[in-house]
């Protein structure tokens, strides 16, 4: 019959539209490579996303922290309010561990060594490598032992275990840990290597000066090298010299280890933005006492610090309980740590530092370098950097001896060392934190209304809340009040 | 081995089947009594023997019989039985009428095809429309709440259009969508919800199912378990949901215009009681800026009058309506306009719709407007075409809700005297005037901060088949759902989110495109008479696109100016694409055994775009069972009517999501509202750009999940059917899960996706029907439902004891699985305990000890859930009530901490003078334990107990509800006859009218993520609403 022919074909027909299928749905089902982003980038991408990380990660909340125990700021209200107080737990800067520091700065500089190293790189390298250890040591300095040799491996070591402060200092070499030191090393050695590309606009610390790039690597180890010095004095020695026979280290306020924001909204310091735009910028204002004790050394600085909205200063004491001031007449961070649009850079690692570093070696320690010299660099180098100008920088000199001579013992001075410095670093609070705890300089009176475990000001942080849901490797409620390893203070 | 189960089958059955008896021939025609037309397909048997023959296309049948005394048994389904005496005559024609009674039980199941109820081996259950229409309900999903056993549904909040949670037998998948596949006439119908908003802020867009007008729904369907859904494949291991919508199939010849009409309002619901005793303030000092009521006592003197931050001298007083005042009442009206027509063979149907909604939140509305045409004939060339298409334009408006910064995350923060609807919130500049300066006052935010989406969407589906013999039919498909979702989100020049100011206008675009080939063969009396058997073979190609593109302007310059290029920086911007192809074969085989034993086998073969090629195909069978012992063994009582058990095992595949398989960068960002920067960053006048590491690692070794599934059970009828008893028992396990595993931070990353885990849900639904009474006019009914699921998380991955859902989580509180635990579960810090339970109190502070981290703090997943619909019919009237019980599982809140740590609700207001010890103990020097016996003020009390991220933010979420009312009345023919009417009914509704929550002090019915995985979170959204309607049906 004919229907039944029509039927034969189009049955036919099915089944040869079903094999073709069949054998053409490799290529129909080949469209699983993502359209929506890169699966590899330049390292020219990379050295900015590591450099605003570790940006953030010194200057966002662990500032707001530190900058609060401190007593340079004082809490109105949410977390500053806690912090003020001493409290601080393991809901704590969970962002900062895991998109500033872990998965923020470190990742992207493992990822940007990988990435240049396979161009033939060593340039973009070094700058991770010192970078690396200068994030790593936030690290430390803040929770303790953390995951360092075993850290950034992803899917190799998912659970990686932590490495001893000690160890991530130091070095362990039965262990297979570098030292925070040797990888600081290691990352100038790269940058005396020919490199194929270099950084140029997206460095956004030098614009690619390699040169100071390694003035920074030798400062770095300064710095790492006088936060062990007390349970260390001979391996801080040792490094200290070497750094500074080598003299290649930060001198000028133009060397700093600084990196740099922009004005407009997404650009800016996270300072700023804390301070000036977002919805919490009246949970925190100024310390009365860190008014108070730069008042009482006439100290040039306070206007670039501190603004002072309504014509004075409009503080609060720490712990202070009562009706904060109107927020349009309170003091804040000043232009000098924001920026007057935000555009101030976050400095890491300064001149000033480094001046105060070696005041302190030199007595502390005996390295070379004369400690008077060297207290009176710092003050000015910061005063300077302020904007004061060299005559009025004289003239603060010759009206304040007795601030800007170190006088009394050892100890007397190097609390006038630390209590310079603190001043000196104001917006980096977790540096004044460390040489706080490291020395006990300056001398901070407890806060009103002081809680945290036991009344006293942290000295650690918690560990986060999802790492110990994540990784057992981590101990449960070391709480803020245990000293880290180099805090034998 | 599929060939030689079916060989087994055959071989068991042909045992069975006795050899018949030789005798005469009887022929005859059976016909239906409505249309006088053959019927074809009805069952003949000869009574007391297996023999028998079914109805050829045109209704003849020719059947041999013993010699005497035969007599002839007629089944079809929807039809009276009818048995007839042979006698000596050679013909017997047979006319058959409908049986009302039994007309729902034909059942759609997968890919359309009609079952009858009692040959399926699975559990399904079917909602009729008119069980959903004009319920003052706009959502779809909202309406089935309670009424369907094995189904767990939860709305977001009260506001507009927001979206709905859906889960059939619990949650499958610990990645995947849970959300039930929806098949809506045939067409794969998308019900993503498309979530733009993050933990702590945006707005609740819809979930798309909402695109649907309840009115136009026939019937809904729901296939529970994968036995059911096999056929849909991949996507329908969460199940299935068919709904039909009204054509003209049904009617017999004639031409129906059926107009809907209603008008509800609605009003914000179950606020917590508050205080009015204690105004703004903290430890019983007035502060102007305080989000607190631990001010003075009111009354107090010197404090008759204070001054707010702005200056101004006010009354020191309660304002006991300031967050009611803060909702308005709810208005919708709902429209609708039906036309049909048509018979069986040839039919159509137009409809119309319109639903405008203004929510009990200002500034909020969801409006649906939807048009839709259908038709299906069969052409006398033996081609049988149909197809619909509808076009529905949906819009919403809503305000923006989360912590901190929105409307929603301030009004759990107003003190009591603080008069929050009686005052200006804005100056002349239009600026927000409030007592926190970095915040907005919440009025000024829902005018000033919002979320729009606008949703055009078309669908449809054609479809052409033929029969090339009366037993072989081949159709083919095709659906096709797109709609693009044009979303802005507005925040205006002083939003506390975004101070200056920020526009995303997004566009998304969802398409999905399938084509089904299915070849049907069917064929009475193979092998053995009383045997028939249905082959279908079907090829599915699937094609499913999704696109977003946005646009987001920052540091807008001209207020009130809410259009993008009154931005100066536009770095957020951001595209997305998304594309996966899926080639699925299946096959399914029913054999039918004397409409009393029924055996179904089915498989499917996928081959998916997402996972690896070389290994993205894989199968997946079912085999099901049912047994009609009544049927068999034609028992014939007046207390057991009905009996079926019946039993299946399947198992079902699952793709990934598309692009799993690489690590990805991603454009740099660093913070978040409290500061943040985005790449390229602008810095000295050039534009750095920045790329990061993606946080999760792909995997090219990932292979397809499944999940496996035994069910059981048992369906009853007593006193002919006046009762019913339908019971499930179902065991699934999920296995081979994609997920992305939580790893250490440490590790640089968040997550890594890989196949992982098994888990399981054992479950038990249960229905049951009764008419306690049915005497002349008067009816009562009686419907129950119970639904109890256990899910837990049996296994992760090897040292993975928990890991975090994808999805949007806070820091601290963590929507998780956990080894042991339903899914789910919020991991967050739980109170210090000692050995004993009990809580560890600071000696110094007389506070809580710090938490400890990690730790399971709360778990959604219900108990159970039972829904009982009492329904009475008298004449016209017809009167339903349901009252639904949600018991156990529990809800994180951050709205009621909020509140209560500041001292508004009215348990803080009890005693506030006295001091109080939190309960606990303080550990000895020695290891042992004293009582707390530190006083603390009320307000140190009550903030101690815990803030938002703590155990106390965990609230039991147990519920009574009277669900819904519902009156109508259907005026009598009699008054119509004279009219152009065919019927007019009119009705009053109300939905959520009475509820009680033991453990919770509002509403526990909320979820601010929406619909999607993560459930059991109040971090600030809008509370739930009563509804009330009137409304009028009118058919000509």
């Amino acid at each position: 019959m004919k229907f039944s022919l029509i039927k034969k074909n189009i049955v036919i027909g099915v089944t040869l539209a079903l094999s073709a299928s069949l054998v053409s749905c490799n290529d129909f089902l080949d469209i699983n490579e993502t359209p929506n982003n890169p699966t590899a980038v330049p390292p020219s991408t990379l050295l900015p996303t590591g450099l605003v990380g570790s940006a953030f990660a010194n200057a966002n909340e662990l500032n707001r922290f530190t900058s609060a125990i401190m007593s340079v700021t004082a809490g109105v209200a949410g977390s500053p309010v806690d912090y003020d107080r001493y409290n601080t737990d393991g809901a704590d800067f969970g962002n900062q561990w895991r998109f500033e520091i872990y998965g923020g700065a470190l990742v992207n500089y493992e990822q940007l060594i990988q990435a240049a190293e396979e161009i033939n790189s060593p340039a973009y390298t070094g700058i991770a490598k010192i970078m690396k250890a200068y994030t790593f040591a936030i690290a430390t300095d803040v929770w303790g032992d953390v995951p360092y040799s075993e850290a950034l491996q992803g899917a190799e070591i998912p659970q990686p275990s932590l490495d001893s402060q000690r160890d991530i200092y130091l070095g362990n070499e039965a262990e297979g840990i570098q030292s925070l030191f040797d990888l600081v090393r290691e990352g100038l050695a790269d940058l005396e290597l020919a490199s194929a590309a270099s950084p140029g606009n997206d460095d956004l610390v030098y614009g690619g000066e390699m040169d100071k790039w390694k003035r920074a690597g030798n400062t770095l180890l300064l710095k790492l090298a006088m936060q062990i010095s007390q349970v260390e004095p001979t391996v801080a020695r040792d490094v200290i010299n070497s750094v500074i026979q080598a003299n290649n280290y930060i001198v000028a306020n133009d060397q700093n280890l600084s990196v740099k924001f922009g004005g407009q909204i997404g650009s800016q310091n996270p300072i700023h933005t804390y301070t000036n735009i977002s919805s919490f910028r009246t949970d925190q204002m100024m310390s009365t006492r860190f008014v108070n004790l730069l008042k009482g050394l006439n100290d040039p600085r306070l206007d670039a610090f501190v603004t002072k909205p309504s014509g004075d200063y409009v503080t609060i004491d720490n712990g202070f309980g009562g009706t904060a001031p109107t927020p349009a007449t309170r003091s804040m961070f000043g232009t000098y740590i924001t920026g007057e649009d935000g555009s101030a850079p976050v400095r890491l690692l300064t001149n000033w530092q480094r001046a105060f570093i070696l005041a302190e070696a030199a007595i502390r320690l005996g390295t070379a370098g004369d400690p008077q010299a060297l207290y009176a660099e710092g003050i000015r180098a910061s005063m300077s950097s302020v904007g004061i100008s060299d005559a009025n920088i004289d003239a603060y000199f010759a009206a304040n001896p007795t601030v800007v001579t170190l006088a009394g013992t050892d100890a007397q001075k190097i609390e006038q060392i630390i209590t310079q410095k603190y001043i000196s670093m104001t917006g980096n609070g977790l540096e004044q934190w460390n040489d706080w705890r490291r020395t006990g300089y300056p001398t901070l009176a407890p806060h009103q209304n002081a809680v945290g475990i036991d009344g006293t000001r942290p000295v650690r942080a918690q560990y986060i809340d999802q790492e110990v849901a994540r990784n057992p490797s981590f101990p449960n409620n070391v709480y803020s009040n245990v000293p880290v390893w180099w805090d034998v203070n | 081995m599929k060939k030689s189960i079916l060989l087994n089958f055959i071989f068991v059955f042909a045992l069975v089947v006795q050899a018949f008896a030789q005798g005469r021939t009887v022929t005859g025609t059976v016909t239906d009594q409505a249309t006088g037309q053959g019927l074809p397909g009805v069952s003949i048997q000869v009574k007391g023997t297996t023999t028998g023959t079914a109805t050829d296309i045109d209704g003849n049948f020719s059947v041999s019989v013993p010699a005497e005394n035969s007599t002839l048994i007629f089944r079809a389904i929807g039809y009276r039985s009818v048995e007839r005496a042979v006698g000596s005559s050679s013909t017997v024609d047979v006319v058959l009428s409908v049986n009302a009674e039994q007309l729902s039980e034909v059942v759609v199941t997968a890919q359309g095809i009609e079952r009858d109820e009692r040959s399926l081996g699975y559990a399904t259950q079917t909602v009729q429309g008119d069980a959903i229409s004009q319920r003052s309900e706009p959502n779809v999903l909202n309406a089935l709440q309670g009424k369907v056993a094995g189904v767990n549904i939860t709305g977001a909040s009260g506001a507009p259009g927001a979206s709905t949670n859906i889960n059939i037998r619990g949650i499958t998948s610990f990645n995947g969508s849970n959300q039930p596949l929806i098949v809506v006439d045939g067409i794969i119908f998308s019900n993503d919800v498309d979530n733009s908003q993050n933990t702590l802020f945006g707005s609740q867009p819809s979930n798309r199912l909402a695109d649907i007008n309840p009115e136009s729904i026939e019937s809904i369907n729901i296939l529970k378990g994968p036995a059911a859904s096999v056929l849909y494949g991949s996507r329908a291991s969460a199940g299935v949901i068919v709904i039909t919508t009204k054509s003209g199939r049904g009617m017999k010849g004639k031409t129906e215009v059926t107009f809907n009409s209603s008008v509800n309002f609605q009003n914000i619901a179950y606020l917590p009681e508050f205080q009015n005793e204690y105004g703004q303030g903290t430890q019983n000092n007035y502060v102007n800026n305080s989000t607190n009521s631990w001010g003075p006592r009111f009354g107090t003197p010197g404090f008759d009058n204070v001054t707010t931050i702005w200056g101004e001298s006010v009354p020191y007083r309660a304002y006991p309506d300031n967050i009611k005042d803060f909702y308005q009442t709810g208005k919708f009206l709902m429209n609708s306009l039906n036309i049909a027509g048509g018979d069986e063979k040839n039919n159509f149907s137009t409809a119309l719709s319109s639903t405008l909604q203004e929510g009990v939140i200002r500034e909020s509305g969801f409006d649906r407007h939807s048009v839709q045409v259908g038709g299906n004939s069969a052409l006398n060339n033996g081609i049988k075409v149909g197809g619909t298409v509808s076009y529905v334009k949906t819009s919403q408006k809503g305000a923006t809700m989360g912590n901190g910064g929105s409307a929603f995350g301030q009004i759990t923060r107003v003190p009591r005297s603080f008069n929050l609807t009686g005052m200006d919130y804005k100056d002349v500049n239009g600026n927000s005037i409030y007592f926190l300066p970095s915040q907005n006052h919440p009025l000024w935010s829902l005018e000033n901060e919002f979320f729009e989406s606008n949703v055009d969407r078309v669908f449809g589906n054609l479809s052409v088949g033929y029969d090339f013999a009366d037993w072989l039919n081949v159709t083919y498909r095709v659906t096709a759902d797109t709609y693009a979702d044009t979303r802005r989100q507005v925040l205006r020049i002083g939003a506390a989110r975004a101070p200056e100011g920020q526009i995303d206008e997004d566009l998304r675009t969802r398409a999905e495109l399938n084509g089904d080939l299915m070849i049907t063969a069917r064929k009475s009396d193979i092998f053995t008479e009383g045997l028939s058997a249905t082959l279908l073979l079907g090829q599915n190609i699937n094609q499913r696109t999704f696109k977003q593109s946005g646009v987001i302007s920052e540091s807008l310059v001209i207020p009130g100016f809410d259009n993008v290029s009154n931005g100066s920086i536009f770095t957020s911007s951001y595209e997305s694409n998304t594309k996966r192809r899926l080639l699925g074969h299946y096959g399914q085989l029913s054999l039918d055994y004397r409409s009393y034993l029924f055996l179904e086998l089915s498989a499917r073969v996928d081959k998916s775009s997402t996972l690896p090629a070389g290994s993205n195909a894989y199968f997946y069978p079912s085999a099901a069972v049912s047994f009609v012992p009544t049927e068999a063994f034609n028992i014939q009582s007046d207390i057991l009517s009905y009996a079926k058990v019946r039993g299946n095992i399947a198992r079902v595949g699952r793709d990934a999501d598309p692009y799993l398989l690489q690590s990805v960068f991603t454009q740099s960002t660093f913070g978040n509202n409290l500061a943040s920067v985005t790449f390229p960053l602008s810095v000295g006048g050039g534009s750095i750009p920045g790329f990061q590491i993606g946080t999760r690692i792909g995997s090219n070794q990932l292979k397809p999940e499944f999940v496996t599934s035994y069910e059981g059970g048992f369906n009853l009828g007593f006193f002919n059917n006046r009762v019913g008893v339908d019971f499930t028992y179902f065991n699934t396990t999920s296995t081979n899960q994609i997920f992305n595993v939580a790893i250490s931070n440490a590790s640089g990353y968040d997550t890594r996706t890989t196949n992982i885990g098994e888990m399981r849900n054992r479950g038990i639904e249960l229905q049951l029907s009764g008419t306690p009474i049915r005497t002349g006019d008067f009816e009562w009914d009686i419907m129950v439902n119970f639904t109890r699921i256990r899910n837990k998380v049996i296994s992760i991955a090897e040292g993975v004891e928990n890991s975090t859902i994808t999805g949007d989580s806070f820091i601290g509180i963590a929507p998780s699985i956990a080894v042991g635990y339903p899914y789910g579960v919020v991991i967050g810090t739980a109170n210090a305990r000692n050995e004993n339970g009990d809580l560890l109190v600071n000696p110094t502070t007389g506070g809580f000890m710090p938490g400890v981290a990690g730790k399971v703090i709360s778990n959604p997943q219900k108990d159970y859930t039972v829904g009982i619909n009492n329904s009475f019919s008298y004449k016209g009237f017809n009167l339903s009530a349901l009252f639904d019980i949600n018991k156990g599982g529990q809800i994180y809140s951050f709205s009621q901490v909020d509140m209560r740590s500041a001292g508004h609700v009215a348990e803080t207001a009890v005693d506030r003078d006295q001091p109080r010890i939190l309960p606990g103990v303080i550990a000895n020097s020695d290891g042992t334990y004293r009582p707390n016996n530190i006083q603390v003020s009320a307000q140190t009390f009550w903030a101690g107990l815990g803030g938002l991220a703590s155990e106390a933010a965990v609230f039991d979420a147990t519920s009574y509800r009277l669900r819904e009312v519902a009156l109508s009345y259907a005026l009598p023919e009699s008054l119509l006859s004279r009219t152009p009417f065919g019927g007019i009914s009119l009705g009053v509704s109300g939905r959520n009218l009475l509820m009680y929550a033991p453990g919770f002090p509002s509403d526990p019915e909320i979820n601010t993520q929406g619909a999607g995985n993560i459930q059991g979170m109040d971090m600030n959204g809008v509370p739930t609403t009563k509804n009330y309607g009137i409304n009028l049906r009118v058919t000509f």
